[in-house]
């Protein structure tokens, strides 16, 4: 009983302590970030455009391909529901709600977090091995301006910008299955697509994308700089970066839809 | 510029890793323009009296005075202005594998000057031809050899024209040719810029060929500090040992220790 009290402490103590080193790593990155906003000569402002870019590209194809999916599946599953009712037009208020508050934000996120969100560990985990974060302290570069702020743009940028691609198709996912499938015009599904949708359902979905994408970046970085040893340790980082990463992902999102659902 | 006046002084350095104590009590002094080379056996502590020096690890007692400021206290941008009038050399290279050689040689330049692309690729071409590495800029390092990239390493620890440099292990495991040919650069840098340099090592080869004056690291504490020849009149056993190549005492022949072994006694 005492050997389980004194884990679960210690457990509480080192998520303590994770989490006060992931607090001044947040505040370090903010500080550079408002300090330094690309100033000209270190070209930090081409790193953050091609991280930008790289972020963007590397998870387009799949979560092009997911969010049509999903988008089908969406409009399956409420086609079901409603046509007991005869009121499958709402097929397209369902998609674009669900798509739009939650579900295209999650699945961005979730896909960004496998492709570039590890990355981002092991980016920074082999170059902690290789000692390559020593050699830029040596040089007198903050390895935090250097390294981790043009991510860190780069990505609560690309959250947000791939969500807004996802939307699109997750919406274009139903409007097909409606019309194919259940047999609701085109023009139906999108009068009432347009109809139900609000200026508060982007914001919300976009709002939390931004929030996911800070937590994604943030997860990559930290396990990456926590790495210490030799390139076994690169893996495990990844691997542990990743599911943080998806599990913050997630909390967030509950915290949010909580949030709105009572305000 | 006076040749003698110390550009790094060290005093009862005490560092530990945990409760282990690896560095305990070390004092030298580095004077200006010389070449000092760190000797002693594997596993002594010179990369992380190195990396102390140059402010990687915080030592838990001691002072270290480089080019007048202690290096120990010194904090954000003070610390990075110092940073960028020294460099270093690491045991693996420490190259950053994303960026090619050029870009990395000229990474400083770009961090810490305001000036003109153009002069940047003039300046890094100068020190990449200076090594040998001329024609080698658009490679990645992981395309470079092991030996290449020590000399790419040099090139970007010189590319600010630093008043110090410090060397882990700069030639080991390259073939003679090769590694000499590094310590004539080292020389070279000293005698053409005035370099001051710390070069830790323990092939007995370069010692003789690069160091001005050595000093000796055993147990964790400095046990000689002088020119080759004068340590070669010292008295300490391990120097002794050391400095002409005999091995340590037989390890396994000791009764005790055999005993032990097969359970007796
Ligand atoms: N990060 C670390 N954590 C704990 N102990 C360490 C760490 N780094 C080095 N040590 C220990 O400190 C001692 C000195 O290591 P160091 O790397 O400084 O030796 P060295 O003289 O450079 O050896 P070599 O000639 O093999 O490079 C070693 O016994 C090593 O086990
Ligand atoms: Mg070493």
């Amino acid at each position: 009983m005492t050997r389980l009290a004194g884990a679960v402490g210690r457990w509480t103590l080192d998520l303590l302590q994770a989490g006060l080193r992931v607090s001044s790593l947040m505040v370090d990155t903010l500080a550079a970030v408002a300090a330094t906003p690309f100033r000209g000569r270190s070209a930090r402002g081409r790193a953050a455009v091609e991280s930008f870019a790289e972020f963007g590209s590397r998870s387009l194809p799949i979560v092009g391909m997911i969010s049509l999916l999903v988008g089908v599946i969406i409009a399956l599953q409420s086609s079901y529901t409603l046509e007991r009712w005869g009121a499958q037009r709402f097929i397209a208020t369902l998609v674009a709600v669900s798509a739009l508050r939650e579900m295209a934000p999650l699945m961005t996120a979730i896909l960004i977090t496998g492709r570039s969100g590890s990355a981002i560990t092991a980016e920074i985990g082999t170059m902690q091995v290789n000692e390559e974060i020593d050699a830029l302290e040596v040089m007198g570069i903050d390895p935090i301006r250097y390294l981790v702020v043009p991510r860190f743009v780069a990505m609560v940028l690309a959250v947000p910008a791939v969500t807004v691609v996802s939307m699109f198709i997750m919406v274009a996912g139903g409007l097909f299955t409606s019309v194919w499938v259940v047999g609701v015009p085109g023009g139906v599904y999108l009068d009432q697509t347009v109809q139900s949708l609000v200026a508060r359902d982007l914001v919300i979905g976009l709002t939390k994308s931004v929030f996911f994408g800070v937590a994604i970046c943030w997860v990559g970085v930290y396990r990456g700089f926590q790495v210490r040893g030799g390139a076994g340790e690169v893996g495990r980082a990844t691997t542990s970066s990743v599911v943080t990463s998806i599990f913050l992902v997630i909390l967030i999102d509950l915290v949010f839809t909580v949030f709105f659902y009572f305000v | 510029m006076e040749r003698d006046d110390p550009i790094l002084e060290v005093e009862d350095l005490v560092v530990r890793y945990g409760h282990r104590t690896v560095l305990d009590g070390v004092s030298f002094t580095v004077r200006r323009g010389e070449v000092l080379v760190i000797l002693g056996g594997s596993g002594s502590g010179k990369t992380t009296l190195l990396r102390t020096l140059v402010g990687l690890i915080r030592p838990h007692s001691g002072r270290i005075v480089l080019m007048g400021e202690d290096v120990t206290t010194l904090s954000g941008a003070r610390r990075r202005e110092l940073r960028t009038r020294m460099g270093m050399c690491f045991q693996g290279s420490a190259l950053l594998g994303s960026l090619t050689v050029a870009d990395n040689v000229a990474l400083p330049l770009r961090e810490h000057t305001d000036l003109e692309e153009s002069t940047i690729g003039i300046m890094t071409g100068i020190k990449l031809n200076l090594v040998g590495l001329a024609g080698f800029g658009d490679y990645l390092p992981s395309q470079l050899s092991g030996g290449m990239k020590k000399r790419a390493g040099i090139a970007r620890a010189t590319v600010m024209d630093p008043e110090i440099i410090f060397y882990d292990e700069p030639s080991a495991g390259l073939d003679p040719i090769v590694a000499a040919g590094i310590d004539r650069l080292i020389r070279k840098m000293q005698q053409a810029f005035g370099l001051t340099s710390v070069v830790v090592t323990h092939e007995m080869e370069s010692v003789r060929l690069i160091a001005d004056r050595v000093c000796m690291l055993h147990g964790g504490r400095v046990v000689g500090v002088g020119t080759l020849d004068e340590l070669e009149r010292l008295e300490h056993p391990w120097v002794r040992r050391f400095l002409s190549r005999q091995p340590d005492d037989e390890p396994g022949t000791d009764p005790d220790f055999l005993r032990s072994l097969t359970g007796a006694g």
